[in-house]
Order: C-alpha cells, then sequence, then structure tokens
C-alpha cells in the first residue's frame, strides 16, 4: 500500500512538474550549453485469458512504469557528449532498479563517417533503440513477435562502439545509412530470461557477453520510402544457481548456458505518405545454447513479423492498428531433453502468439499523450524461449487465447 | 511616368505574386562564419535533420528554428517534407537516443536574426519580409536531374528599385540549364513576381558553374529583401 502510495505521488509529481521543466531544459557549464530531457510513462493492462508480461493483468495492473532522464552536450563542433538513465517497474520486471541506459562521446567527422563510445544503444530494425520511448509512436505497445519487451535487455545497448554515417548515393538514387558496432550486453538480473529462469527455481547471475553487428538502411528515391537489413551476432554466457533437474535432491548446483551460435536477421520497411505510416519488419532470432554445463543443448528458431498502420487524423488525434506473428520452434538434446518436449509445431498456442492490435493515441499537447489500445491475441508462446507469457503468474496453465486492454499516458521534456 | 507604370504594373502583378508567396515565402539566413553564399536543398535537409554539421565548404553549421507559424510551416513542407508533429518526433529520437541534440528553436523572426547574428555557425530561416540585419543570405540550389554542380561565380541580381522603396520583396524560382563547361545556356522562371524573376534570370545567365562531363539542370530559389 505505502509503495502504491508513493509511486502514485511521484506519478503526481512529475504530471505536475511536466510543464514546470519544460521550460528549465537547458543550462550553462564551462560555457558549453547542456541540455536536460526526460520522459515517464505509466501504463494500466487488463487482460482475459492469462496474465500477460508478468503483470497480474487478469485483475488489472498499473505495474507498468518507465522513466528516463538525460543530460548531452555538444562540446566541440565535431564532439558531443551525453548520458540517460533509465528506470521501470513491469510486473515482476525492472523493480526500479535504475540503469545506465547509454553514456557516450559521439565525434562525426563526416557526414560519412563518424564514431561514438561508450554505453551506446544498439542499432536493430526500425525500433530496438527507441524501443523504450513511447511517445515517440502511436502504440502503446511494439509488435512483441519483434520486440518483446519483457526481453528488452537482450538488444538493447552494448557497451562498446559504433561506426556509423551516411552517403548520399549519385544519380538521385537517395542515400545510404550505416552503422557497425561491437560490444559487450549485459542483462539485468530483473529482466526477461533470469524472469523466466526463476520458474525452475534458478537464480541467473549474471547474463551477457558479446555483441556485434551491422545495420544498413537505404532511403530509396520514392520519397517517403525506407528499406533497411540489421544483422546482430552474440556469444553469451550465463551463470547462476539452478536445481539439479535430473537429481531434485542435490539442491542448488553452479549453472551455466553460453552461446554455439545466437544471430538475428531483421529486414524492415517504412512508408511515410502525408499522414499515413506504415512500417513492417521480419526478425528471425536464431539460439543454440549449451545448457547445464554443456550436458544438453536447445536449438531455438525464432521468428516474427508484423504489419503495422498509423494515421494522423488530426492534430491531436492518430489512430494505428498491426498484426504481429510469432512463432517459436526449439528442441532441446542431451541430458535435459527429457524433461523438455520439442517444441516444432507453431501452429500450436503454445508454440505461437498472433496479435491482432487496434489502437488511439491523443495528445493533450505537445509533451503529454494518453493511448488506448486493445489487443486480440491467439497463442502464448512460451516455450523454452519467454515471450510475454511466464508461468509463475500462470500457475492455473494457459488459455489459448488473451484479450488485453491496455491505457497509457506518457509524458517528455 | 515610366515609374508610375512601373508600379501599376508590379501593383497589377501582385496578386499572382501573393498566390504564390505564402508557401514559398522563406529565405535561408546564416551566420556571417558560414563561407558559403548558397546552399543546395539537399544539403539544407541534412543539416536540418542533424545528419550535417558543416557543409561541403567546410563550415561549420547547427539549424536554428522557428516554434510554430506561416514560415515554419513553409519551411517544414519546402525543404524537410515533414510536419511539425513529424519533425518533433524525429528530433525526440535522436535526442532520447544519444544521437542528436534538439535544436534552438524560437518565437519569431526577429528572435531567429538576433540569434542566427550571434551564434556563430548558425543557419535558420525567416519571412522574405523580415530584415535580416547582420545576417547572410543563402540561395538554396535545388538540384535537377543530373549531377550536383558547384557555383563558381554569381552575379547578383538587380534590384528594381521602385519595387524596393514600396517594400515588395519576395523569392524567385528559376529553373536552370548548365551547359557542360559550366555556362548557364537557358533559364526558366518557375515562380515569383515577374519584374524581379526577369531581373533574377539576367544575372543566372551569367553565372558559372564547375564543368562536368554532361548538361545538368537546377532549380534556384533567389530571394529578393527589400529591406
Amino acid at each position: 500500500m505505502h509503495r502504491r502510495m508513493v509511486r502514485l505521488s511521484f506519478v503526481y509529481a512529475c504530471l505536475c512538474a511536466g510543464p514546470i521543466t519544460l521550460r528549465a531544459q537547458q543550462f550553462k557549464l564551462f560555457d558549453r550549453t547542456v541540455q536536460v530531457h526526460g520522459f515517464f510513462s505509466q501504463g494500466f493492462i487488463y487482460t482475459s485469458g492469462n496474465n500477460w508480461l508478468t503483470m497480474n493483468t487478469l485483475s488489472g495492473s498499473a505495474a507498468f512504469t518507465d522513466f528516463g532522464v538525460n543530460m548531452s552536450s555538444q562540446v566541440t563542433d565535431k564532439l558531443r557528449i551525453g548520458a540517460q538513465g533509465y528506470d521501470r517497474n513491469l510486473g515482476q520486471l525492472g523493480q526500479y532498479h535504475p540503469s545506465l541506459d547509454w553514456a557516450l562521446a559521439d565525434y562525426r567527422f563526416k557526414t560519412w563517417f563518424g564514431v561514438r563510445g561508450g554505453k551506446v544503444k544498439t542499432t536493430l530494425g526500425l525500433f530496438n533503440d527507441t524501443q523504450d520511448l513511447d511517445f515517440l509512436r502511436v502504440f502503446a505497445l511494439l509488435p512483441q513477435s519483434v520486440y518483446p519487451t519483457d526481453l528488452r535487455d537482450a538488444s538493447i545497448a552494448h557497451l562498446g562502439g559504433d561506426i556509423y554515417g551516411r552517403i548520399s548515393l549519385r544519380h538521385r538514387l537517395g542515400d545510404l545509412s550505416y552503422t557497425a558496432y561491437a560490444g559487450h550486453r549485459s542483462d539485468s538480473i530483473y529482466s526477461g530470461y533470469p524472469y523466466y529462469f526463476s520458474s525452475f527455481g534458478a537464480h541467473i547471475t549474471s547474463f551477457g557477453g558479446l555483441q556485434y553487428g551491422a545495420d544498413l538502411r537505404w532511403s530509396t528515391p520514392l520519397k517517403g520510402l525506407l528499406l533497411g537489413a540489421s544483422r546482430l551476432d552474440e556469444d553469451i554466457t550465463g551463470k547462476g544457481l539452478a536445481p539439479n533437474l535430473l537429481d531434485p535432491a542435490a539442491g542448488l548446483v553452479p549453472y551455466s548456458e553460453a552461446s554455439k551460435a545466437d544471430w538475428t536477421n531483421q529486414v524492415y520497411a517504412e512508408y511515410t505518405v502525408g499522414r499515413l505510416r506504415i512500417d513492417s519488419e521480419y526478425r528471425r532470432y536464431w539460439r543454440n545454447e549449451e545448457l547445464a554445463g554443456g550436458t544438453s543443448e536447445s536449438l531455438a528458431d525464432v521468428r516474427g513479423w508484423y504489419f503495422s498502420g498509423a494515421y494522423r487524423i488530426c492534430k491531436r488525434l492518430q489512430i494505428g492498428s498491426y498484426y504481429s506473428r510469432y512463432t517459436i520452434h526449439d528442441v532441446v538434446s542431451g541430458a535435459l531433453a527429457a524433461l523438455y518436449p520439442p517444441a516444432t509445431d507453431t501452429s500450436l498456442p503454445a508454440n505461437h502468439d498472433y496479435d491482432k492490435v487496434i489502437t488511439a493515441r491523443v495528445d493533450l499537447n505537445k509533451f503529454w499523450n494518453v493511448k488506448i489500445e486493445a489487443h486480440f491475441m491467439n497463442g502464448y508462446g512460451s516455450g523454452p524461449y519467454p515471450n510475454g507469457f511466464y508461468t509463475q503468474v500462470n500457475p492455473q496453465g494457459f488459455q489459448p487465447n488473451t484479450n488485453a486492454l491496455v491505457l497509457k499516458t506518457s509524458l517528455n521534456f | 511616368m515610366k515609374s508610375r507604370t512601373l508600379l501599376l504594373v508590379a501593383a497589377g502583378l501582385m496578386p499572382f505574386a501573393s498566390a504564390y508567396a505564402p508557401a514559398r515565402d522563406v529565405k535561408v539566413i546564416a551566420n556571417s562564419s558560414v563561407k558559403t553564399d548558397s546552399i543546395s536543398a539537399a544539403e539544407l535537409k541534412r543539416v536540418f535533420l542533424e545528419q550535417n554539421n558543416s557543409l561541403e565548404d567546410g563550415s561549420h553549421v547547427e539549424p536554428v528554428l522557428e516554434k510554430d507559424g506561416p514560415v515554419h510551416e513553409a519551411f517544414l513542407q519546402d525543404y524537410l517534407g515533414k510536419t511539425d508533429d513529424d519533425l518533433q518526433t524525429y528530433y525526440r529520437a535522436l535526442v532520447f537516443t544519444g544521437r542528436g541534440s534538439m535544436p534552438k528553436q524560437l518565437n519569431s523572426d526577429a528572435e531567429v536574426v538576433a540569434y542566427v547574428a550571434r551564434t556563430r555557425g548558425a543557419l535558420g530561416y525567416v519571412s522574405t519580409a523580415a530584415t535580416a540585419d547582420g545576417v547572410k543570405t543563402l540561395a538554396v540550389v535545388h538540384p535537377g536531374n543530373f549531377a550536383q554542380r558547384t557555383l563558381l561565380t554569381t552575379v547578383e541580381p538587380e534590384y528594381p528599385e521602385t519595387l524596393k522603396q514600396l517594400g515588395i520583396g519576395g523569392t524567385v524560382r528559376l529553373h536552370l540549364i548548365i551547359a557542360p563547361r559550366g555556362n548557364v545556356e537557358g533559364v526558366e522562371v518557375l515562380g515569383g513576381n515577374p519584374i524581379l524573376a526577369e531581373s533574377a534570370a539576367t544575372a543566372a545567365k551569367r553565372w558559372i558553374y564547375s564543368p562536368t562531363h554532361s548538361r545538368s539542370t537546377l532549380d534556384v530559389t533567389i530571394p529578393f529583401d527589400p529591406h
């Protein structure tokens, strides 16, 4: 009760402070202008069928809060520095443990070549780096088939560096933008995968590793049309304690898992014309892991795609809709094979999640919006790699269909 | 008598000029530290989308915007192809991912001119009618259907004294055909006050561009500021 009061007070304070801070967003330091920006969002989800996103949504849950604050400064003509702190509470995830979202130095030598280093948001598809910023789009939740919010940590940022640039093509063929990166990914222990593991009584203490990849996007000569492709490779190691599932009497024993092959391919298209915006993406995630210290192996083939449209009816009102499709094909071999039956039939609700969504967004002013969104889901895709539905919050078992009502408001300055 | 005739002609043509003017009644201004006198529409767009922070001549630039109003809307529509809502969303995506800063956004032409005048590298836009003391006005070059050309020699168009005294200004859009060796061999008026357009066309015929292996076309916007 006390925690809820504190949270509501915080929300109220943010709502009141919003208009004030809008005017106080920069100051001078060592004769350089420092900009300060922030955002805050609060959501509520009510579902039928299953609890979703680790929240108790069957009863209605407002454990859907996030916020961030950043500071940045253009130090010289070519050098910019900045950092952003981020915090969230999404059901059982995040739990208000703050994190450094990004902190970087960016040096742009030329339009066609720049470098940035530090903790950097990972460029992957259209929205990976902006997935927390729901005020940038009409939807309250991005298509979970491609951007699962419970697995945000899996791709959100890396500690390392990027090279990037933009090249204008000859003969009016448009522009090419590229980003290539390498670094270390580190998941919070309050993120989706460790939470998934806790369903077995396991405790993940560290999860992360090398991450490298590239993105290439083409602003085509057709005005408003962007095409792109991304590739992400990872070498992940997870460590912790887990029950010996083959010998429960042994209690908790050291557990480890490691990537054998872990990659993501993503292709995407965006088209904007007038008040209409259309997006579509396809992601394939291939995850071959050695489990339980190499005694077992998991081979997961996760595929997701969506098609979305958004239309601005007037300055204050936008509507949108998308269809999102997620499937998982997973086979475990080795010592744990007996405990994990193969998930190979993607027509089963356990191995897919098809989501039809309609939404409306009202902009109360330039900095504050309210959204209402409905999801009609078939399947719960709760295989050996999670996707929004967890057994811990669905101890009664899963229903094949889930409908969800999402309300969300967000502020930014 | 002659000037009176000119005045009548100008007055008679004003309805046509003003019908054209609202969407194009914008001039691009820059701080005196910016070396160039002209900027391509493509480069202007890249500057305002924070994809470039320096021009081809090496000048550092930073964009300055108006917060709202018809000049702002016209500039976004003509040069960026975005609505204000789209542009603000674009800037916020940069700001919250560490990939850019929120550009300076000011309330009026006067504020923009004052800021651009005192800020190294500042590049903004104001109404054509706005007083632009202390800043330079850049000609905006719209690339045609061939390779981009660099303007080597410019001849300032003559501003008809009568129109200037009457405070009649605006922008003129010309379509240039440039020979391989760089001379302007053809000029077509696309819009603007006809008297100003004639003056602009006469001057443009004497411009010299960098040579290339083939003929090029360019659309050029030339502002006439009566102040």
